[in-house]
């Protein structure tokens, strides 16, 4: 949790220093796989993502190859793009309706004005996931993963209602 | 419409299986109306069926889809066929005196209607008491589109609150005795334990004032003693929903009941609510919900391991449980039912009507508006709701609740069962607006009244019989103002066109069919008038509605008026 940066709008992330434990998957390499470097970008697979669903919802890839994400929401809803296994996606939900009980995600859009007021009265930052985006309506986010990782994979939605309504797709991992 | 057309009454077995294929864009139903045998595990009555079965009959139709449905009357009395919820022209609506005059013994009815819209319905018949009889049955329309949800099988679950009496015997037992089926009335002993409680004077206040209303503190189901079925099974011999472990399962909920509301839950799952009343909604997680009577809600499960889970729906009283089984191997043990909760009694918050205080609309007044009630609110009670103050007797008064659909102090405010999120009306956000937001064009209050003492209930103190029709214009938009002055809660159902709840959503307010209103609240919703012709408008309680709770609507104007007075001058 090196740095806190106000990250423009469309990969802003807020994370709780308190949920640590996820906070640590953006950075170190874990059963989901690591942050990749641009410049070993292999693969660039572009994802829509639609009020509750992606397009596609399985996407194959490669042990160790590192894959440009790009996510485009074309919904009318805030929609994330989150690699992570199951259970990840699951803990990271209480941390999402945080963020919607403090004003800051709308349904809509992501009120940077709440956010700030967050992180000034709670204490935690906004900050940059490595692992996943978090995209306003019409617009695009990006991930780069590297799938180093041998966990059983997941991409997902946390806004809260939509990875539980279906908005989750799967990884196949080829050797 | 050719030879080959199918005929798709479903079967509960078949629908159960998820992402069905559709076949053409016509498609013709035929069902009958019979006279049957309704086993409820603890009796057996005479009733009526569709097809000959206690088992709802599934309808599945596509959207986009202009359907032709044969129903043939096998009864020796009239029968009718209301399509719940679905938009159609006036005269398919199946109102007898409303849209046309009924089906006649004997008689085969074609309706002819396009289907307009996709979700979960149901239809059931309007004609005297066949609908608590046993003449209902589900609707699924599927989406012209991909559903903004996910899910791999699906269920009807339908539920009905089955009575060993006849709804007639019902409605003549309720005149005679509006107690009649009241089983928890207050007794003696209740009083002298109150009187220890309170001290005697309080108690017997209390119980004047109780009186004056003509209403007990138990009146939240008239009608009990009956057994609630799921998709026609009883609890013992339950409805099974088989799944595979992570697959995700749309459980369509449907309350077909003529008197009971209830509440649902599946211990150890949560379920994420997508759709109410056909509409889908923003996905909202919880732990349980309410169902009123005529609504539908579909909600999404995901149970991750193998197991049996009990699905239940316990009545809103306190005096019933349904149950049926989700389960990954029939022939895994099937998990017990748990107890009943205490019953709800209700309270003077209950029975008050201060508009500041009733709904979401009001603030925190107090009902006598004098002195610091903040000061009466002590004693040991540390979980009075802001702005709330105890009464003398002990009853809890103004203050918000928790969920400003219930009445501030309200002893009918549910929670879950095991803890976490309850739905509330506050939930439901629009997931794509039917209409675009805009000022209601007039405002028309609705107080739903009744008298208790002799079960006559009616819309502004005039019951049915006695009643002008509600005119509406073609084109405007309605904002329906529903002051509930009764201590029941009255599920209005507007036939025909939308109900759109103001739940301070705005553009995303949820739109329904049927409006569950709680005692002493007040709720609005509104209506854009888009429906030519006459409709039906009614507390969808069947006692209720029969005994008068109900009106007739007329829109008047709308394209095919202002062509037919233009081509017919003399009409001008």
């Amino acid at each position: 949790m090196s740095k806190f940066t106000i990250a423009p709008a469309a990969a802003a992330y807020l994370v709780l220093s308190g949920a640590a434990a996820f906070a640590d998957v953006g950075h170190g390499k874990t059963e989901a796989g690591e942050p990749g470097k641009a410049a070993d970008v292999t693969k660039t697979i572009e994802v829509v993502m639609y009020d509750n669903y992606y397009e596609p919802e399985s996407i194959s890839v490669k042990e160790g190859e590192t894959v440009r994400f790009i996510a485009k929401n074309m919904g009318e809803a805030v929609h994330e793009f989150n690699i992570g296994t199951a259970q990840m996606l699951i803990d990271h939900a209480p941390e999402m309706q945080m963020m919607v009980d403090h004003g800051v995600l709308e349904a809509d859009r992501i009120n940077h004005e709440a956010a700030k007021k967050m992180q000034a009265s709670m204490g935690h930052g906004e900050h940059k996931m490595a692992n996943a985006t978090l995209v306003e309506p019409g617009k695009t986010g990006e991930v780069i993963w590297k799938f180093s990782g041998d966990g059983e994979l997941e991409f997902g939605c946390t806004v809260p209602g939509h990875y539980d309504s279906g908005m989750v797709g799967e990884f196949s991992l080829t050797h | 419409m050719t030879s080959g057309m199918a005929i798709r009454a479903f079967a509960f077995g078949v629908a159960a299986m998820g992402l069905t294929t559709f076949s053409a864009d016509a498609g013709e139903y035929n069902f009958t109306v019979d006279r049957i045998t309704i086993d409820a595990g603890n009796f057996t009555k005479q009733g009526v069926g569709y097809n000959n079965s206690q088992t709802p009959t599934i309808l599945r139709f596509k959207e986009g889809e202009d359907v032709v449905i044969n129903v043939t009357n096998n009864l020796d009395e009239d029968t009718s066929v209301h399509w719940h919820g679905l938009i159609l022209p006036f005269d398919q609506d199946g109102v007898p005196g409303i849209s046309y005059p009924g089906i006649k013994p004997g008689e085969t009815f074609t309706y002819r209607f396009p289907i307009v819209q996709n979700g979960t319905y149901w239809f059931h018949s309007h004609t005297g008491f066949q609908e608590p009889d046993g003449a209902y049955g589900a609707i699924i329309i599927d989406n012209k589109d991909r559903e903004p949800y996910r899910y791999d099988r699906e269920y009807v679950i339908q539920l009905t609150d089955k009575h060993p009496h006849s709804g007639d015997r019902i409605m003549r037992n309720l005149k005679l005795m509006p107690d009649y089926y009241n089983r928890q009335q207050r007794t003696l002993l209740d009083l002298f334990k109150d009187a220890e409680e309170e001290g005697l004077r309080a108690a017997l206040a209390d119980r004047s004032d109780w009186g004056e209303m003509r209403m007990m503190p138990t009146d939240i189901e008239d009608v009990q003693g009956y057994t609630p079925l799921i998709n026609g099974q009883y609890s013992g011999d339950p409805f099974i929903a088989e799944f595979k472990p992570k697959e995700r399962i749309r459980l369509r909920f449907i309350n077909s009941s003529a008197m009971a509301y209830f509440d649902v839950r599946i211990p150890g799952m949560d379920m994420t609510v997508v759709q109410a009343d056909g509409n889908n909604v923003l996905p909202v997680k919880v732990d349980e919900f309410r169902i009123g009577v005529a609504e539908t809600y579909d909600v999404i499960v995901r149970p991750r391991e193998a197991g049996a889970f009990n699905i239940l729906a316990e009545s809103m009283g306190r005096t019933a449980m349904a149950r049926a089984l989700l389960t990954s191997d029939p022939s895994l043990e099937a998990p017990e039912i748990p107890e009943l909760r205490e019953p709800p009694l209700l309270t003077m918050g209950d029975m008050s009507l201060d508009p500041a205080m009733a709904g979401m609309h009001g603030d925190m007044k107090m009902a006598d508006g004098e002195g610091d009630h903040s000061k009466m609110a002590m004693g040991d009670d540390e979980e009075l709701p802001p702005g709330a103050h105890r009464m003398p007797d002990g009853t809890i008064m103004g203050g918000k609740a928790a969920d400003p659909f219930y009445a501030g102090g309200s002893g009918l405010e549910p929670t879950a069962a095991e803890g976490g999120k309850f739905l509330s009306y506050s939930d439901l956000k629009a997931q794509k607006p039917l209409y675009p937001d805009r000022e209601a064009t007039r405002e028309i209050e609705l107080r739903l009244t009744g008298n208790m003492e002799r079960y006559s209930w009616s819309l502004n103190g005039v019951k049915y019989e006695d009643a002008d029709p509600i005119i509406l214009q073609y084109g405007e938009r309605v904002r329906f103002k529903f002051v509930n002055e009764t201590m029941m809660t009255h599920p209005m159902h507007l036939h025909g066109m939308w109900s759109i709840i103001d739940n301070g959503s705005g553009e995303k307010d949820p739109i329904k069919h049927t409006v569950s209103v709680n005692p002493g609240t007040i709720v609005y919703m509104e209506t854009e008038v888009d429906a030519e012709g006459q409709w039906a408008f009614h507390c969808h309680l069947s006692y209720h509605a029969n005994s008068g709770m109900f009106r007739k609507v007329i829109v008047e104007g709308g394209p095919e008026a202002d062509e037919a007075s233009l081509s017919n001058p003399s009409n001008g």
